[in-house]
């Protein structure tokens, strides 16, 4: 069995689709809603954890994926804007248990979540607002 | 062997021109020598990504109907500079709004400023424009308020004072009990960790430590296309002592550059928050330098081992402009990702970007190699070491307190 956590952004024509129900119905996950925002006609989103076999977690994403969610995936409580990323090395230096770190060759950064205590540090480290809470993320 | 600007100019053109960046230089120089090296190379290119104060858009908005002669304007609430002329604005990146909270509740945030809205436009987004006046004969209008983007701008230049810093500082708190909140991020008590700013061996300046290539008018890369090196920036100061390899060991030349915002990619101009400071710019500029003779190549070939940083105490030293640097370190020592200060290891983290930068140096290589960018001999060299240019502290003289609209002459 595994457990993945992702916030599913859906557009406002969604909200109006049952997506969940197909996720768990056709996917045999279990599903755990941790957070939500969803109104007719407007842009939502929910913050899920997906229990479940491997194969069956991998196939419910690619499912939520198809149907047009944007998903994007935590470290813990940490949301990693990759696209806003410059790869400075700002946060890696609040990062103790250095989940952040600075590739030697590439000189990329790179996220372990395994490492991640959610601490937040890192957080208000970022000049380029790539890194947010989740709860920040939710808005 | 020499070459000219326009022997390498002409190779370009054919696309014979061989164009390396400034970090594959310095092995071919350490395999086959400068003599060959640089018969074999044309061109080197250089390229640096980071925050960079002295940074703003200078933007003409287009006349109004009827016209107007903005006093005050703001862009999406960021207060922008106004005493120029009529429709002529300049919005300095380090620019917050009106009712930013600033400091109050600290560390701020400083989520949104003059670096934010140059991104915005850049990136093709709508921004708001608020102006008001006082109204005149020729300029009668009194306020306004539209939405406008990038293309409705008929001038819109990034026009950078001072970019490029040819070395920069290292930072520490080393007497602060707490965390401090500085333009080179946040430094953690006791000499916790030490951050630092520049591309090391692919910086422009690095690479040109006595300005025999970059000049007035050299055409570089500046957020992704095609700007100017205008004059040396402000607080050129190249008489800081230099090592053996003639690179300065802290601060020195400065660059102020210019482009046509509309040629930009808003990947290469990207505003910043440091919390706790204030907002900013970071920007990418790629720099060609040709290879004229040995000399140029010997330069080039100089790597992080050979460049030092002055390590500076930003919690007492600095702020009070006082004191001598705690220790020099290599960027070898810094990119390694710790430094020795005494006997303690001390963590490191760069402010700059070496992938941005490396993909910046990349890019410049692509234009020339492909024939889309043609170097330019510069119109003046940037004052060297000896030239009177420098900077120094501020020196304050009191003011005679008189009656309240008098100006001291």
């Amino acid at each position: 069995m595994t457990k993945k956590s992702a916030i599913l952004h859906f557009k406002a024509e969604l909200v109006e689709r049952p997506v969940l129900s197909g996720l768990i119905r056709d996917h045999d996950v279990s599903v755990n809603i941790l957070q939500a925002s969803v109104t007719p006609d407007e842009d939502g989103t929910m913050f899920v954890q997906v229990d479940g076999e491997p194969a069956n977690v991998k196939r419910a994403f690619a499912y939520l994926d198809e149907m047009g969610v944007r998903l994007v995936f935590p470290a813990k409580n940490l949301v990693w804007d990759e696209e806003r990323c410059t790869s400075c090395g700002a946060c890696v230096a609040q990062c103790l248990p250095k989940a952040l770190a600075v590739d030697e060759e590439t000189n990329r950064i790179s996220l372990d979540d395994s490492r991640c205590i959610a601490c937040e540090l890192c957080i208000p480290a970022c000049p380029f607002g790539a890194l947010e809470s989740v709860t920040e993320h939710l808005g | 062997m020499k070459k000219t600007y326009e022997e390498i100019n002409e190779k370009i053109k054919k696309g014979k021109a061989v164009v390396v960046t400034a970090e594959e230089i310095i092995s071919m120089v350490r395999e086959r020598g400068a003599k060959k090296t640089a018969a074999a190379v044309d061109v080197v290119t250089t390229a640096t990504f980071g925050p960079m104060c002295s940074s703003g858009a200078l933007l003409n908005t287009g006349h109004t109907r009827p016209r107007m002669n903005y006093k005050k304007a703001w862009i999406n609430d960021v207060p922008a500079y106004c005493g120029i002329a009529a429709v002529d604005i300049y919005l300095g990146a380090t620019a917050i709004p009106d009712d930013d909270p600033e400091n109050k509740v600290f560390p701020g945030k400083f989520g949104y400023g003059g670096g934010h809205v140059i991104e915005e436009l850049i990136a093709g987004r709508e921004v708001v424009l608020r102006a008001t006046s006082y109204g005149s004969q020729c300029y009668p209008r009194r306020e306004i308020e539209t939405r406008i983007s990038l293309k409705d701008l008929p001038c819109a230049t990034l026009l950078n004072p001072r970019n490029a810093y040819q070395n920069y500082n290292v930072a520490v708190n080393a007497k602060s009990r707490r965390s401090i909140y500085t333009y080179l991020g946040i430094l953690r008590p006791n000499m916790g960790n030490a951050t630092y700013c520049s591309a090391g061996e692919l910086s422009p300046l690095m690479n040109d430590p006595h300005y025999r290539t970059i000049g007035i008018g050299t055409r570089i890369l500046l957020g992704g296309g095609v700007g100017y090196v205008i004059n040396h920036g402000t607080q050129h100061d190249p008489d800081v002592e230099r090592n053996d390899r003639g690179v300065p060991t802290g601060g020195a030349g400065t660059l102020a550059v210019m482009g046509d915002m509309k040629g930009m990619n808003p990947k290469y101009v990207r505003g910043v928050s440091m919390t706790g400071y204030g907002v900013s710019l970071a920007v990418g500029i790629g720099v060609p330098i040709p290879v004229l003779d040995e000399e140029v190549v010997r330069a080039c070939a100089i790597s992080d081992a050979d460049i030092v940083a002055p390590v500076w105490d930003y919690s007492d030293d600095y702020p009070n402009l006082k004191g001598e640097p705690i220790a020099h370190v290599t960027y070898a020592e810094l990119r390694s990702g710790h430094i020795l200060i005494g006997k303690k290891k001390v963590e490191t983290a760069s402010l700059s970007s070496l992938p941005l930068a490396r993909e910046i140096a990349g890019l410049l290589k692509k234009r020339i190699s492909a024939g889309r960018f043609l170097l330019s001999q510069p119109a003046e060299t940037l004052p060297g070491a000896g030239s009177k240019i420098t900077c120094g502290p501020l020196a304050e003289r009191p003011v005679k307190k008189t009656s309240s609209r008098a100006r001291p002459r």
